[in-house]
């Protein structure tokens, strides 16, 4: 029998979620044979990776807006070029200085090599050997990304092996590799780069890759590894660099949802989802918010674990020590969005007219001290008065997302504490963060203030609010070092699977965490199916 | 013709004697050098005004590892150890008191004033804090392994190591796991949520490095220090006549043991032959030649100072120069005409021997540390205070007491103006601040030592400043300590050794390092016959 909208009663599989990873999830789900239903509960799919046209004609990608973590793999596996993905090269990372220089390094070796000696000599051939180090890096770090964390704890030899082949690649590595992974590991952005370079802009600019997402700064020891972790895009990556979707991010995802659907998954939007149901310690469905139930032999949850194990479950079903765990969980949102429709191009006091320089990533973060105290404003719960800004236009390389002649300029918010602190409120703050941040930029482009037509200000509550993100948390979890790996979300629970039988994790909340990577959804469906095949 | 000797060792702080005595009772005769006027390094008693004496820099003990105090009987050489009942007391300025006992039980009904919720947990925290403690402790003792290939022994240590962490069980299996990176902010808002608490168990975590409440990995510095002692605060560990009469009596044990100790007598270079230490070189000129020569300096000034560099690999070199340092401490010792009253304290004297904590929000810490990463000394900055003569009356003239006062955040590298010109700014912040908590006290003050960290280089010989000769921190810890490959005592400099606290585990004044030390030169040493 049949229930509202077309959708029968009893799946293999619910999906909960349609995002990057929910639809990664079930495409390799459907691809497998299982019956899919994703359930989506907005009107559009992507969740965080999507593009809406927010303001007549200009194609926003809200929330994500670049892409580069990718797995090979996926694009591969599904074909996704064949389903609408195209990638558009990002070239270069431009940083405007208060002083009037700036910095501006770009994916030619050799213009990037000269302008690094602009700034010192030394750090121009630092810089050389810095990207060999961090290939090594990478190779060591990438096959983490595609592998099911161990558990430590056991004495399982399948997990013992998983330990062992680290161990082995760890031992395959020259001792001055083993040095850096070490290093990268523990240390700070800032102290790791330190030991390489001496040009202040320079390190800052670097750095910046290494507390996005999490609540901390530079000089917070952990953040080297988040800079290697989107480092890794850089390096080879499946486009060798980062990039735009034609069509903005949420073309990534609609390409993906094309291969669940051409591989039979059904794909339901606006179906937001009013509880799990769970019998005996088993996951049996889920309750729309309209009261249909939908039954289904497995269901795969890409919403973050607040939401999967406190708000769609009836408490009583989970452990209490893992209802603390998951309580204990660090979401921390710690960045805004801030969206733009624009007349005409920002224009650079320091590089004046249209150019090159704006087709890249556009990062204010002129020093190394301006990134420590923007975090040092949101450890006492303020907005940063002088935030690090992660700009780009991709109208530049995508004409098709703003009418012509108009552009789009997309700008990441560092930092935005979601917990404001006693006496502050997001939604009295928004209209001021917005501000803030345009006052920011127009310190470097004083033209901003009168080519803006329209803005689409995002704070970390809204994230939470609109795409379900806890704590607005882009990562749906802070990427710090005691929560990755086997220790991600959950100790003990690092392997997609829950203490609900059939409920499975595939969000970025999973190993290897956030970012449009993928990997979490791929990773989940295939231990899945090891279950499924194991009870069948 | 040069004086020759078997072994020679740069420096006599308390880890260059523990490793003296442990060669001596081995049967190899070493010779201490020690280039100021008394033995001790960090952990001495000076007489800074007439009639009052007081531990100069470290003013408690880690504490010494038992089993140290066995060997070298330090009782029978004078050591008397004092631990008073309590451990530790944390003021706000609004005056009210929170007093940690030794005794677990006294100090949950203290807590429970502020929170019945926080006095149940405590003892869960500090039962945690015992068994991986314990876990950890066994790793302290260990020789780093060789990361690149691991011997039979390594292995062993390992596999010993693994079994102690399993049986931890899953929970504090993953604890130990999880803990260890975080904020050590974080750790305490998992346990507790009286936020004088927080303050006073998260101390334990930041004190003497460059990092704040909220730095990652500052849980792991309180997590090595529980390793010594499990009391989450910190117990108050003195010794009668105060830090000094600790190594005066290793220095005795030592001499006794079969060492020669030589004061006054600054090595000014290692002589090296084609890559191979063989003695070194005084300031007076004179050499003395050795078969090994064990540095208890700090990485940093072993080779960047007293090694010519041109014996060393510009990478090593490079490296050693990235080994991060950065002293965050000042201290100052107080001559007093009478006990001061702390406010909150109300004349509950006895308060007065543990630790006095100030710094009464997790904040307030994290606030003193935001100013020291931009080169300023904190406004506001966090202390800790023992008043030693308390428990030893004998350090002052009678009625009158010595206040021992360690400054944090005090950063070596002042972003304007030098030390020097700070040094009187810096005794009227620490007046201020403690004039918040005991009004009456700036006029009890007859005299005072103040100690910057340019001091602490210059004077005591600590490089940066830095009291732990380099941060503890995830990086520079176990087989990183102080650099990877380099961790296991030996050094790219045949028959050079380091036995310092820039060596595992490093873990403060615990003897630990030097005894560990001993224990690898002693076997090259009979290996080599």
């Amino acid at each position: 029998m049949a229930v509202g909208n077309g959708l029968r009663s009893k799946y293999d599989v619910i999906v909960i979620g349609g995002g990057h990873n929910g639809l990664v999830n079930a495409a390799y789900l459907a691809r497998a044979g299982k019956k899919v239903l994703v359930l989506e509960r907005r009107h559009v799919l992507g969740g965080a990776a999507v593009t809406e046209e927010i303001f007549p004609g200009f194609k926003f990608s809200v929330c994500s807006y670049v892409v580069s973590l990718l797995r090979p793999e996926i694009i591969r596996d599904l074909d996704l070029p064949r389903h609408g993905l195209e990638i558009l090269p990002l070239d270069g990372t431009f940083t405007p200085m208060p002083s009037g220089d700036y910095l501006w390094r770009v994916n030619d070796h050799g213009r990037t090599h000269r302008e690094i000696a602009r700034h010192s000599k030394l750090d121009a051939e630092a810089y050389d050997e810095f990207g060999k180090a961090m290939q090594a890096m990478c190779r060591f770090v990438k096959p983490i990304l595609s592998m099911v964390p161990p558990d430590p704890t056991t004495l399982n030899p399948r997990e013992l092996m998983k330990l062992l082949f680290l161990g082995r690649r760890f031992q395959g590595m020259t001792s001055e590799d083993k040095y850096n992974q070490v290093q990268l590991m523990t240390m700070s952005a800032v102290d790791f780069l330190d030991q390489w370079f001496e040009t202040d802009v320079l390190k800052a600019t670097m750095s910046a890759s290494g507390i996005i997402g999490t609540f901390l700064g530079v000089r917070s020891p952990g953040t080297a590894y988040v800079l290697l972790h989107h480092y890794m895009g850089e390096i080879d990556g499946a486009f060798r660099s980062w990039g735009f979707a034609r069509g903005g991010t949420g073309a990534i995802s609609n390409s993906i949802g094309d291969a669940a659907k051409e591989a039979g998954a059904e794909i339901r939007t606006k179906a937001p989802i009013a509880k799990i149901i769970v019998k005996d310690g088993r996951a049996k469905g889920v309750v729309l918010q309209t009261g249909d139930e939908i039954y289904a032999d497995v269901i795969s949850s890409s919403v973050d674990p607040r939401l999967t194990f406190i708000k769609l479950m009836e408490p009583g079903n989970l452990p209490d020590e893992f209802v603390e765990e998951v309580n204990r969980y660090k979401f921390r949102g710690s960045s805004g969005k801030v969206n733009m429709a624009l007349d005409a191009l920002p224009d650079f006091k320091c590089m004046p007219g249209p150019g090159a320089h704006l087709r890249g990533a556009i990062s204010i973060s002129p020093s190394v001290e301006y990134m420590e105290r923007a975090y040092d404003d949101a450890k006492y719960g303020n907005f940063s008065r002088r935030p690090y800004i992660d700009m780009v236009i991709p109208s530049l390389t995508d004409p098709s997302v703003a009418p012509p002649g108009k552009h789009v300029l997309s700008c990441f918010v560092q930092y935005a504490p979601y917990k404001l602190k006693p006496g502050l409120n997001w939604d009295e703050q928004r209209e001021a963060f917005g501000n803030n941040v345009i006052d920011t930029i127009s310190e470097y482009a004083p033209n901003l203030k009168n080519i803006i037509i329209g803005k689409q200000v995002l704070t970390p509550l809204d994230l939470e609010r609109e795409f379900g993100l806890s704590e607005g948390n882009i990562f749906q979890g802070e990427l710090s070092l005691e929560q990755l790996f086997f220790l991600r979300p959950v100790p003990g629970w690092a392997q997609y699977r829950t203490p609900i039988k059939n409920l499975y994790m595939c969000g970025s909340a999973t190993h290897p965490g956030g970012g449009i990577m993928g990997a979490n959804g791929r990773l989940a469906a295939l231990e899945i199916l090891k279950d499924v095949k194991g009870a069948a | 013709m040069p004086e020759r000797r078997e072994v020679v060792i740069i420096g006599g702080g308390h880890n260059g004697l523990v490793t003296a005595f442990y060669l001596a009772k081995a049967g190899f005769k070493p010779l201490v050098l020690e280039r100021r006027q008394q033995t001790g390094g960090a952990a001495i008693t000076e007489e800074f005004s007439p009639g009052f004496r007081c531990s100069t820099l470290a003013h408690t003990a880690g504490p010494i590892r038992p089993d140290i105090i066995r060997d070298m009987d330090l009782e029978r050489h004078g050591l008397k150890l004092i631990t008073p009942e309590v451990a530790a007391v944390a003021l706000t300025p609004d005056g009210r008191a929170l007093t940690l006992y030794n005794d677990a039980q006294r100090s949950a009904a203290e807590i429970a004033k502020f929170s019945q919720k926080d006095a149940n947990r405590y003892a869960e925290f500090q039962q945690s804090l015992e068994k991986v403690g314990k876990v950890i402790g066994d790793a302290l003792r260990l020789l780093p392994p060789d990361i690149d290939n691991p011997s039979g022994g390594d292995l062993w240590g390992m596999l010993q190591t693994g079994r102690a962490i399993r049986k931890l069980g899953k929970k504090d299996m993953y604890r130990l796991l999880r803990w260890g990176p975080m904020a050590v902010a974080d750790l305490v808002a998992e346990f507790f949520e009286t936020e004088l608490l927080r303050a006073t168990i998260a101390a334990r975590g930041i004190f003497g490095t460059f990092l704040g409440p909220w730095s990652a990995g500052s849980s792991m510095v309180l997590l090595i220090r529980a390793a010594a002692d499990s009391h989450p605060a910190g117990s108050a560990f003195y010794a009668g006549g105060g830090m000094g009469a600790l190594t005066q009596a290793m220095t005795s044990a030592a001499k006794q043991a079969g060492a020669d100790i030589r004061t006054g007598a600054e090595v000014k270079e290692v002589r090296i032959k084609n890559g191979v230490a063989n003695g070194i070189v005084l300031s007076s000129g004179d050499e003395i030649e050795a078969r090994i020569v064990i540095s208890n300096a700090d990485p940093k000034r072993t080779f960047l100072k007293l090694v010519d560099p041109t014996h060393l690999t510009p990478d090593f070199v490079q490296k050693v120069k990235n080994y991060r340092a950065p002293g965050t401490v000042a201290k100052l010792n107080l001559a007093l005409s009478a006990l001061p009253e702390f406010t909150a304290l109300k004349g509950s004297n006895g308060a007065m021997k543990g630790r006095i904590h100030i710094g009464p929000e997790i904040d307030y810490l994290e606030r003193a540390f935001d100013e020291s990463k931009y080169g300023k000394f904190s406004r506001q900055p966090y202390l800790e205070i023992t008043i030693p003569s308390l428990s030893d009356p004998s350090l002052a003239p009678p009625g009158k007491h010595v206040m021992s006062v360690y400054m944090q955040y005090a950063p070596f590298k002042l972003k304007e103006g030098d030390w020097n010109s700070q040094r009187s700014a810096l005794g009227d912040t620490v007046a201020n601040t403690l004039a918040q908590y005991a009004p009456s006290l700036p006029g009890l003050v007859v005299d005072g030592q103040i100690i910057t960290p340019k001091d602490l280089e210059e004077t005591y010989g600590l490089t940066g400043g830095h009291i732990f000769h380099g941060e503890l921190a995830l990086d520079q810890f176990f087989t990183m300590r102080p650099l990877l490959d380099w961790a296991r005592y030996r050094t790219p400099i045949t028959n050079l050794y380091l036995c310092g606290s820039g060596t595992h585990p490093g873990d403060g004044l615990t003897g630990g390092s030097g005894a560990n030390a001993a224990r690898e030169i002693v076997k090259d040493l009979k290996r080599s016959g």
